[in-house]
């Protein structure tokens, strides 16, 4: 909302400061000021010149040199281009050094090799209109040498521009005189209250004894909260004085005609929006205010056609609706040039009525906008009054018909609302010691009654503030803290109780993953979007029925309209990103995957690891083997992993699917349960992706171990006092042999003293042959192992090998 | 005699100098001070001499048979360390060859900008007593809006543009969504604790909003809460200065301003002095020398009462703070999209965090 500090200055005194000054101020006491224009300095400037002499300029067609006088004898010349320019013409010049509302500034400059001493302007360079041809002519009469400040009748004004989000709270700002209210409270400084009784006596005397020709009604049950009508007659619809003009302009609003000008002006001033119907637009004596009871077109002001529900509030009269109630006037009963009979319409609606059919149609106006934050009903008087004042002001000839019409419920007796609260508990609150004699003025200058018995103040708040802003003592403590201003109140630290905190289980673990998976598999984090489109599913998981997705209702866009059920999809999407730039990579994801929930709940989120290792040449699949089994080693969670198992279905991948690799694929159990899978993608899935080269994926849902915080399993032993022999042989073994199994056949020769049976080297002895040497170690923490066991457990070994097709290599 | 013996001492020193061999050295040793060498005849010579003469050259002759016994072992010990660093210079290997030389090297990885930023979060509100809670993200309307004294048809949910999984309007009894704020985390955290108590919950949140270089409908925020006796603004001040000082490594001017947020009272916007021009204006903090950093005020005593803790008894502060936001800050990020890429290119880029 734009609001200009010329108009406050109506009723406000406000302090000489600088433009950036009056906005910080406001936006610390009261609400976000987002931008400071300063308008009209420029006119001040510039000045009305005649014009002397025209020549070409010699280096350009389109250019001419103007020779001009500013009536003082001494002539002046720039360089124009204008194609009006004629000789006795007065327009008006801008002087080197004048600065424009659009942020240029003239400087000194020459055109084609001739100096030019400034600018003769058009309007539309003045910012009086938004576009025009050729220069501004000012008729013969225009005063030579007056500024255009003076000559315009303008003001120069300070607009602040407050951002509307920052005044949701507060209905009572939507206009001037609410603003007002606040610069009088931050700068201790008197509001120029006008609207007094007597204020109110002298136009309520204007009202006449005749009947008035249309009086509201309200019927049934609907959005009105209470309604005023008046009938004037004998107005003249004319342009407005260009003062108000200027308000309405610096405010935002384009003026159109005296009428309309008043009651956007009255909105801008008292923040109550108003309607003005052309009475002879109407049919009958009264108009009716109630729900449209029917689906039905409707035309509104701005030529729209609009779809009204049942449940919308209109203002009808004999023959259909005529206004769409607080949101917007219909085409048909709108004030024209013809206008000399009015009906005055000043109401209030429920917000949330006025907010749910603005939405629905999409259509926010200055009148909803306001009407949405809760205005006080108890208001809508001043506002009939000022606009007859001000329709008595600028139309002389035009009269009261009748008097003030009120439809709706009593507005007499209602209690207004106190509130109890302390100096003492709004000191404490605040944190800030603050006497008790600012806290009531703060109180006083915001329109708020204090009364004082013993420590306990007694605060009642002015109905403009008690629709929904103030309802709580808290919001009392705000007034006082705001205005008071939080910079001027220093940090202080609580003294608090100490309590020993530590990570939960869950981020201790993510912190653990991240750093190994960082550090000991050189692999990157990254994060991929929970939200995924039907086709990257099913580029993935095709066949699979995504009747169970948890879909977004009003999806921004068909890619991300839905929540992920599996990290895969992401994780591929991810890739295909990064085998564009790089030839291997090794990345990881700690995110969620979103399944449908059971019984009670809607959702069933799974925390997970993704690891996904690529290499253009080989594949990298021993290498995430690997890597996965030293982190789960590091973590100590008790896992296996095993063979991929269809009798097993595994959790994390669709049944039956088709896209892992044939014999890269293994299952990893956790604590019992599957949790986990280490798969390579079939090239089948990667060149959907246009994945070239190997891309190895694990998965492991990490709900379960989340919850229990990691156990420290480490067990120390002693030291042996007695050597460890070790006995290194090689066997011959065909290609294509697993090593796993060679290994586990030595487990399976149960020798209680061997320690461990490893491998130390693979050679290909031929196409046929492999050579695995391995080694075993022995050791017993009782004694010195002999020679007779050594040789007999050598012979148990390799003759074990040797019956299981793997004989010693001579 | 003793003529003799520098002689043959000169004579040593002579030879030795031209050699370089452990064997030859060895030679040299025998040849001297072997048992027929020259110097250890000498020495047997002396028996023949009068007493005299035997303590004149006594001495001598065992003076310079010591003298060239070091020698020989001095040079005994360089012709060794040769010899070895001549075997050492076989196995010489490249030390340039490492392996940031060569492309696909992995030298270490490197977390995502967001969790760095996250922990250091964490790890100062851990220090200062504060648990790290979670929540889920897809949440329901309850937690989301009603509770934190935002009810249906609220102005402040146009603020939060709502990604639904039920439609807002219809009668399912818990219309779930995708939360808008970690502010729903304060529910879940106020139900489960008794005051006093403080926490904050880091994590993603949605908002139904048309992406671009600095809107993301994926982003991430830090929920705080802090609820005791006796609370007061100024502490909420004092707690902010504190994180943002860590947060910036420099002591960070802040300024509260009036803000509007349904779950708190009073509500506060909270600037920092803008970092890139120290509040003389440019165009990060538009011309404003502030740039609005995260929203926080005091908990509203609805909510408090609603998550059935005793407004009269216990109040206490809440913030949210923008980590994405932060992010882009600390290392003039330029474009929000980035985070959620999955590119490598970005990522790698704060591997020695």
């Amino acid at each position: 909302m734009k609001i200009s500090i010329e108009w406050l200055n109506d009723y406000v005194e406000i302090p000489k400061l600088s433009a950036k000054e009056i906005g910080e101020k406001f936006t610390l006491a009261t609400a976000e000021v987002e931008g400071v224009v300063e308008t009209g300095a420029h006119l001040e400037k510039i000045c009305v010149v005649e014009i002397k002499k025209i020549t070409q300029h010699p280096d350009a067609d389109k250019l001419n040199l103007v020779t001009f006088s500013l009536g003082k004898g001494d002539d002046l010349q720039v360089v124009c281009g204008a194609s009006n320019v004629k000789v006795g013409m007065r327009v008006p010049y801008a002087p080197i050094g004048t600065s424009f509302p659009d942020g240029l500034i003239l400087t000194p400059k020459k055109i084609r090799g001739i100096v030019s001493e400034g600018m003769l302007c058009s309007t539309q360079e003045l910012g009086l209109t938004e576009d025009s041809s050729g220069l501004m002519d000012l008729g013969p009469v225009a005063p030579l040498g007056q500024n255009m400040l003076t000559y315009l009748e303008e003001k120069k004004d300070i607009i602040l521009d407050v951002d509307n989000k920052s005044l949701t709270h507060r209905p009572d700002l939507w206009g001037h005189f609410g603003i007002a209210r606040e610069f009088a409270t931050i700068f201790k400084s008197p509001l120029k209250d006008r609207f007094t009784q007597s204020w109110e006596l002298s136009l309520t005397s204007k009202f006449t004894k005749d009947r008035s020709p249309i009086t509201p009604r309200i019927d049934g049950d609907c959005s009105c909260l209470g309604y005023y009508g008046l009938n004037v007659d004998g107005v003249v619809v004319n342009d407005s004085p260009r003062w108000l003009q200027r308000r309405l302009i610096a405010a935002g609003l384009r003026p159109i005609n005296n009428i309309v000008d008043i009651s956007n002006y009255v909105m801008l001033e008292l923040g109550n929006p108003l309607h003005i119907f052309d009475r002879d637009l109407i049919s009958g004596s009264e108009v009716i205010i109630k729900k449209s009871g029917a689906s039905y077109k409707f035309i509104t002001l701005d030529e729209v056609e609009r779809e009204i529900v049942p449940a919308d509030t209109v203002i009808c009269d004999k023959s259909g609706a005529l206004v769409l109630g607080g949101i917007m006037g219909g085409l048909n009963c709108g004030v024209s040039t013809k206008t000399t009979k009015i009906f005055i319409e000043v109401a209030n609606w429920k917000a949330v009525d006025i907010r749910k059919t603005s939405t629905r149609l999409g259509l926010r106006t200055d009148s909803s906008m306001r009407f949405e934050k809760t205005l006080d009903t108890l208001m809508c008087k001043r506002a009939m009054l000022r606009t007859l004042e001000l329709i008595l002001e600028i139309c002389p000839k035009a009269r009261v018909v009748g008097s003030l019409e009120y439809a709706g419920p009593s507005l007499i007796n209602k209690n207004p609302l106190v509130i109890k609260t302390s100096v003492e508990k709004i000191c404490s609150v605040l944190g800030h010691q603050i006497s008790a004699q600012e806290i009531k003025r703060i109180f006083t200058s915001l329109g708020f009654g204090v009364e004082e018995s013993g420590n306990k103040l007694q605060v009642t708040v002015p109905s403009y503030r008690a629709t929904k802003d103030v309802e709580f003592e808290a919001d009392l403590i705000e007034e006082i803290g705001r205005i008071v201003g939080y910079d001027n109140m220093p940090p202080l630290s609580p003294s608090l109780c100490v309590k020993p905190i530590l990570l939960s289980p869950t981020y201790t673990l993510h912190r653990k993953i991240r750093s190994f998976l960082t550090l000991n598999s050189s692999a990157y984090e990254i994060m991929t979007y929970p939200l995924v489109g039907k086709d990257l599913l099913e580029k993935c998981f095709a066949g699979e029925n995504r009747d169970s997705d948890l879909v977004i209702l009003n999806s921004l866009s068909n890619e991300h309209d839905r929540m992920r059920p599996s990290m895969i999809p992401s994780l591929l999407e991810a890739s295909a990103v990064n085998v564009k730039n790089l030839s291997s990579f090794k990345m990881f994801e700690i995110g969620r995957s979103y399944l449908s929930g059971k019984n009670e709940d809607f959702a069933s989120e799974r925390s997970q690891l993704g690891i996904v290792f690529f290499d253009k040449e080989s594949t990298p699949y021993i290498d995430l083997l690997n890597s996965c089994e030293r982190l789960l080693n590091h973590l100590g969670i008790n896992f296996q992993i095993i063979n991929a198992n269809n009798k097993f279905k595994n959790p994390l991948i669709p049944s039956d699917w088709a896209w892992t690799h044939p014999f890269e694929n293994l299952d990893i159990k956790i604590m019992g349960k599957s949790a986990g899978i280490i798969f390579s993608c079939h090239p089948m899935l990667l060149s959907k992706f246009k994945i070239k080269g190997h891309l190895s994926v694990m998965i492991i849902d990490l709900n379960e171990i989340e919850e229990k915080p990691l156990k420290d399993k480490v067990k120390y032993k002693p030291l042996s006092k007695y050597p460890c022999s070790t006995f290194d042989w090689t066997v011959l073994a065909k290609k294509g042999s697993a090593i796993g199994d060679i290994l586990s056949l030595v487990n399976k020769t149960k020798i209680k003293e061997m320690e461990s049976c490893l491998i130390v080297d693979i050679f290909a002895l031929d196409d046929i042959h492999d050579a695995i040497t391995l080694r075993a170690a022995f050791s017993d923490p009782e004694k010195t192992l002999d020679g007779e066991f050594l040789k007999s457990a050598r012979e148990r070994l390799v003759n074990g090998l040797e019956k299981a097709g793997y004989p010693l290599k001579v | 005699m003793i003529e003799k013996l520098g002689t043959v001492f000169k004579q040593f020193e002579k030879e030795i100098s031209l050699l370089t061999n452990k064997a030859d050295i060895l030679n040299l040793k025998a040849k001297y001070i072997g048992k027929k060498g020259e110097v250890s005849e000498v020495l047997q010579g002396l028996k023949d001499l009068i007493l005299e003469e035997r303590q004149k050259v006594g001495p001598v002759a065992n003076e310079i048979k010591d003298k060239i016994q070091n020698i020989i072992q001095d040079k005994l010990n360089k012709a060794e360390i040769e010899e070895i660093n001549d075997g050492l210079k076989q196995n010489r290997v490249d030390v340039t060859r490492v392996e940031s030389a060569f492309v696909n090297n992995h030298e270490h990885g490197g977390l995502h900008p967001i969790t760095l930023i996250q922990q250091e979060v964490e790890n100062i509100f851990l220090s200062m007593g504060f648990e790290v809670l979670d929540g889920p993200h897809i949440e329901n309307e309850h937690n989301n809006f009603i509770a934190l004294n935002i009810p249906a048809d609220h102005p402040a949910r146009d603020m939060q543009d709502t990604f639904w999984f039920h439609s807002p309007s219809g009668d399912v009894e818990k219309k779930a969504l995708l939360r808008t704020h970690t502010s729903c985390v304060q529910i879940r955290g106020m139900k489960e604790r008794r005051p006093p108590f403080r926490f904050i919950a880091p994590g993603k949140v949605f908002r139904c909003e048309r992406t671009d270089a600095s809107h993301e409908m994926v982003f991430h925020q830090t929920e705080g809460m802090l609820v005791g006796e006796n609370i007061s603004v100024t502490n909420l001040i004092y707690f902010m200065k504190v994180l943002l000082s860590e947060i910036f490594k420099k002591d960070v001017e802040v300024r509260l301003r009036p803000g509007f947020f349904p779950f708190v009272e009073p509500g506060f916007e909270l600037d920092i002095k803008c970092l890139i021009c120290g509040g003389t204006g440019c165009s990060v903090c538009k011309q404003v020398g502030w740039v609005e950093l995260l929203p926080c005020g005091m908990v509203h005593p609805s909510v408090l009462q609603m998550s059935g803790i005793d407004p009269a008894k216990y109040n206490g502060f809440a913030f949210g703070l923008g980590l994405d936001r932060l992010v882009m800050m600390r290392y003039g990020i330029d474009d929000i999209r980035h985070f959620h890429s999955g590119d490598l290119r970005f990522v790698s880029q704060f591997k020695s965090y």
